[in-house]
């Protein structure tokens, strides 16, 4: 098969589901920024991976989805993970908590916050994962950026782990507040202390019949409730401890959605 | 009787250029509400609203992300709609879209900025229509073709335009169409109204030529399946046509001026205080 692979690098899981699928004889191109052209020289491809969340992706993967090729993870999916007001409801209907979000000019939000609606995290709207993100602790912290309005979410005191989930697999680590995902971090042992974190993981992914992702989550201090944070669609992985190398399941399961699309219409 | 409540949400550019008439006439009819963006804090948990309807006039991310919480936490209609106001900035996606439904938009492609041209005759649009900026053309005629860039997309590429777009460099090339009119047809609910002018790119000045036209079935069919296939409720939509008489859909709005109807703004007015009433 030919297989086209919509991700801003060529290297870490990219590279990994490049040499995978290479060496199961299938020919796969990457598109970068650099090479991305959104025309038909894509219908070249008997369907796509689209690893990247930047929106000139999300574009080329409904534009592929319209020209009945198959996208996998599904574009929607993706851009709502990727837009927060859009993570937040995706969160919420799927029965999860959530911290109570603000969105405003800053002379607004200078104007109407209270002293005690801080600490607040500041994050882009388009975004996910650690970028741009900041703890705000006071009114002098909230700084105008491009006549743009601020997103800004209640910081909740408390553990912060990020999740993995592969299939029915999860690897829950600890990590540093507001750090990224490839920080080193403390894997955590799954037993009855955390099984409502297993819970809450395989919730998000049965509901929106994920394959795979992850779920940054803070286990309040004062409460004991999980908190979702921020959803990611297709992480790197690179703190997996289950296995080694989690490409072969990730590309399995990539496979085996395809031949499902196939078998019905392109819908699931 | 209790009065009907209409929202605007607004941001203060409209508020203070575009709407004066109409929420004058608004006010007349319906008790009015308005929520500005610039100066409105959306908070998750605020979401107890007492209007019967919204009209949205503006398209920046503060006003989707307030349509967005009023459609997921609230049985309020809102016009136009989030997924409305979404499809018609996203350029790129309005024109995937609407070629899916099978309405003829010229050929398209988003390529990154250093790759030539694809068509020998273009124009080069912003990929996301959602500042306030008017379409600037530079225009360029050689050797029997046309390159129009607008200056708004030549600016997103210096600049960024998408919170996480500073990176990119890509433009938006639509296929240019040679046409002697420009086709504008403007929409409120089931309601239709036809201009044609000389295209912007021969004469930027648009009313100068702007003149009222009887319907033209072809464009009725095409800007309702228009309609219908974004989610726009109030929008104009912008044809042009090709010697062989093939009109083109080059442009969709979702915040069209409706002052530039006869009595648009009346139109307007009624044709919310008819959707609220409606529930």
């Amino acid at each position: 098969m030919k297989i086209g692979m919509l991700s801003k690098k060529t290297t870490g899981m990219t590279g990994l589901m490049k040499e995978f699928f290479e060496n199961a004889g299938h020919i796969v191109t990457i598109y970068t920024l650099k090479n991305l052209c959104i025309n038909e020289t894509l219908f070249e491809n008997d369907f796509f991976i689209l690893k990247s969340k930047k929106i000139i992706y999300i574009y080329a993967g409904h534009y592929l989805e319209k020209n009945n090729i198959p996208v996998i993870p599904n574009p929607n999916m993706i851009y709502n993970h990727k837009n927060r007001i859009e993570a937040h409801y995706l969160l919420k209907k799927a029965g999860l908590k959530l911290p109570e979000f603000y969105f405003g000019m800053v002379q607004t939000l200078q104007d109407r916050l209270k002293p005690s609606d801080f600490p607040l995290i500041l994050k882009p709207i388009m975004g996910s994962g650690s970028r741009g993100v900041k703890k705000i602790t006071s009114f002098d912290d909230l700084k105008p950026k491009n006549d743009q309005p601020l997103y800004l979410e209640k910081f909740i005191k408390g553990t912060h782990y990020l999740v993995y989930i592969i299939a029915d697999e999860i690897c829950i680590l600890e990590k540093p507040p507001l750090s990224n995902e490839h920080v080193d971090m403390k894997e955590i042992l799954i037993n009855d202390n955390n099984k409502d974190i297993r819970e809450v993981v395989m919730r998000w992914k049965t509901h929106y019949n994920l394959l795979f992702g992850h779920l940054d989550i803070v286990r309040e201090y004062k409460t004991n409730k999980i908190y979702i944070v921020d959803p990611g669609s297709f992480p790197e992985f690179s703190n997996w401890r289950c296995d080694k190398n989690p490409a072969p399941k990730i590309c399995n399961l990539i496979l085996k959605r395809y031949e499902d699309l196939k078998l019905n219409n392109h819908k699931i | 009787m209790k009065k009907v409540k209409i929202g605007i949400i607004i941001d203060r550019y409209h508020l203070e250029e575009k709407v004066s008439e109409f929420l004058k006439y608004l006010k007349s009819i319906a008790e009015v509400s308005i929520y500005i963006e610039e100066s409105y804090l959306l908070k998750s948990s605020n979401f107890s609203f007492d209007e019967d309807l919204f009209f949205v006039k503006g398209k920046r991310d503060l006003i989707l992300a307030l349509v967005k919480l009023i459609e997921k936490e609230t049985v309020i209609p809102v016009i136009n709609p989030y997924k409305g106001i979404w499809n018609a900035v996203h350029r790129f996606m309005n024109s995937v879209l609407l070629r899916d439904a099978g309405i003829p938009v010229p050929d398209f492609s988003l390529i990154p900025a250093d790759y030539s041209p694809p068509f020998e005759s273009y124009i080069i649009k912003n990929i996301i229509d959602q500042k306030q900026y008017k379409f600037k053309p530079n225009i360029e005629k050689r050797d029997g073709f046309i390159k129009v860039s607008d200056e708004r997309a030549l600016n997103e590429i210096k600049g960024g335009f998408y919170g996480d777009m500073e990176n990119y460099q890509f433009l938006y090339y639509q296929k240019f169409i040679k046409s002697k009119w420009e086709y504008k047809v403007y929409i409120i609910g089931d309601k239709i109204y036809y201009y044609k002018q000389i295209p912007v790119v021969v004469n930027p000045n648009k009313m100068e030529s702007r003149r009222k036209i009887d319907e033209i079935p072809e464009l009725k069919e095409l800007s309702f399946k228009a309609i219908e296939t974004t989610g726009l409720k109030i929008t104009s939509i912008d044809f042009l046509q090709n010697k062989n008489g093939q009109f083109y859909l080059t442009d969709i709005n979702c915040t069209p001026n409706f002052n530039y109807i006869k009595n648009g703004p009346k139109i307007v007015g009624d044709y919310l205080l008819e959707q609220a009433k409606k529930g």
